[in-house]
């Protein structure tokens, strides 16, 4: 046998012997070729992604929709909060235009109201119950302008109450619709008007008129007690003088006590009292 | 029978007496701290005995001296609650001077002195304090926690009825 042959005897041998020796490896590299491939496709196509990932997110979704108050409540409350803190400027350029339309709106459907209201008035002009009332205004010098203003917004009674001069307790009361709770109003009437007269007054004056809104708080003193009356609509100086009349008759024909100790009974007698003597004032104006 | 009784609620700034008005009517406490501002009007109402007593509660601003307040914040009071800071000494070094300018006024007023921020202070201290001021007070209380809050109002309510 010479050289070459010798060689290539050899090298038969070695091929063989690879063969033998990687066949295993080249099975299993083959297999995570394919396996490879595979995922390959998977992760390249869209359809198999949203396939496989849906139902996670579904999941995730859902769990956020039911948890988000607890989840992110906190947080948007702060940044909200702090969002408003820094942009007040733009909330309120962002705010004024609603609110302007609002009262706009507020402001015209009124001035319709009243504008129904006159031409009902003017309609009654020429109607003989007008012509005695222009007659009896010629004589009290009230013009027609006055008069139909007045009749528009014409005064009400909407509670009234009897109070304690020194302890600020509630003595009596009558109330149209039953607003508040007549012993805290009472004690925060007699608080503000001891702190006006305390603070602004030198000589022996006190506070007569509280005003709020459509409201007016009228109040009328007397030597142990003051009454205060609540009023919507507009006061005129004749229905304060007409009040303040009644109320002094009412004190004087009632003997009002509201020395110690305020019990029911005495609350009691005395609403029963306001209630009998302003009933008049009161039906006038239901 | 319903009554209705006044009791105003003396003392310095932050001795709690916002607090405790609110721990008795509303039942609630809270750690913000806001001063009163002349005065606030509270009601409860409790049932002592055969008798239904509407109590008017006057919180009024505190100060180192409340002389100079509005004679009518205080007139025709039934009762008077004097709260001090046991944690302050400053306000309770006044008591006496103040009680009597208050009984002078208010001579039929049924008062309680009453040592507030009881949870502030722990049992040493505590026991301290009532060892050197022992029957110079009424009630040792708590607005946070509700101690003696509820009792110091139906004593006092116990004696305006008598």
């Amino acid at each position: 046998m010479n050289e070459t042959e010798h060689h290539l005897q050899a090298q038969a041998r070695f091929h063989k012997l690879q063969q033998l020796l990687l066949e295993d490896d080249r099975a299993v590299s083959d297999q995570i070729k394919e396996e490879v491939e595979g995922l390959r496709k998977q992760l390249v196509s869209p359809e198999e992604i949203q396939s496989r990932v849906s139902p996670f997110i579904e999941d995730k979704v859902k769990y956020l929709q039911d948890n988000f108050p607890e989840l992110f409540g906190p947080v948007l409350s702060s940044t909200i909060r702090r969002q408003i803190e820094e942009s007040q400027d733009e909330m309120v350029d962002a705010l004024y235009p609603i609110i302007g339309k609002l009262i706009r709106k507020f402001v015209s459907k009124e001035i319709e109201h009243l504008t129904e209201r006159i031409d009902q008035q003017i309609n009654q002009t020429f109607s003989w119950q007008a012509w005695v009332r222009r007659l009896k205004g010629l004589f009290k010098g009230e013009s027609e302008k006055d008069r139909i203003i007045r009749d528009l917004m014409k005064a009400k009674v909407e509670e009234v109450f009897i109070i304690d001069k020194d302890s600020g307790l509630l003595a009596g009361s009558w109330s149209r619709n039953a607003l508040a709770d007549g012993d805290m109003v009472a004690g925060m009437l007699t608080a503000i008007k001891s702190f006006v007269e305390h603070a602004f007054s030198k000589s022996e004056q006190e506070l007569e008129t509280i005003e709020y809104n459509a409201y007016k708080i009228v109040l009328n003193n007397f030597h142990t007690y003051y009454i205060a009356v609540v009023i919507s609509g507009s006061v005129t100086s004749e229905f304060k003088l007409l009040l303040t009349d009644m109320l002094l008759h009412f004190a004087d024909k009632y003997k009002i006590a509201t020395k110690d100790p305020i019990t029911e009974d005495l609350v009691d007698r005395n609403s029963k009292a306001l209630k009998a003597h302003l009933q008049t004032i009161i039906d006038e104006d239901q | 029978m319903k009554i209705s009784k006044k009791v105003i609620l003396l003392g310095h700034f932050g001795v709690g007496k916002t607090s405790l008005v609110k721990r008795f009517v509303v039942q609630k406490f809270s750690e913000e701290y806001h001063t009163t501002i002349g005065v606030k009007v509270d009601k409860k109402e409790v049932v002592i005995g055969e008798h239904l007593l509407t109590m008017i509660l006057w919180d009024i601003e505190g100060g180192k001296s409340q002389q100079h307040l509005p004679p009518s914040y205080f007139a025709g009071a039934h009762g008077i609650i004097y709260v001090f800071d046991l944690t302050r000494p400053a306000t309770w070094e006044t008591i006496e001077e103040e009680l009597t300018y208050f009984t002078e006024r208010l001579p039929k007023a049924y008062k309680r002195i009453i040592g507030n921020k009881r949870d502030l202070i722990d049992e040493v201290q505590l026991r301290e304090f009532q060892e050197r001021f022992k029957g110079s007070y009424d009630f040792l209380s708590s607005a946070k926690t509700g101690e003696n809050v509820e009792e110091l109002f139906l004593a006092l309510g116990l004696d305006m009825l008598s």
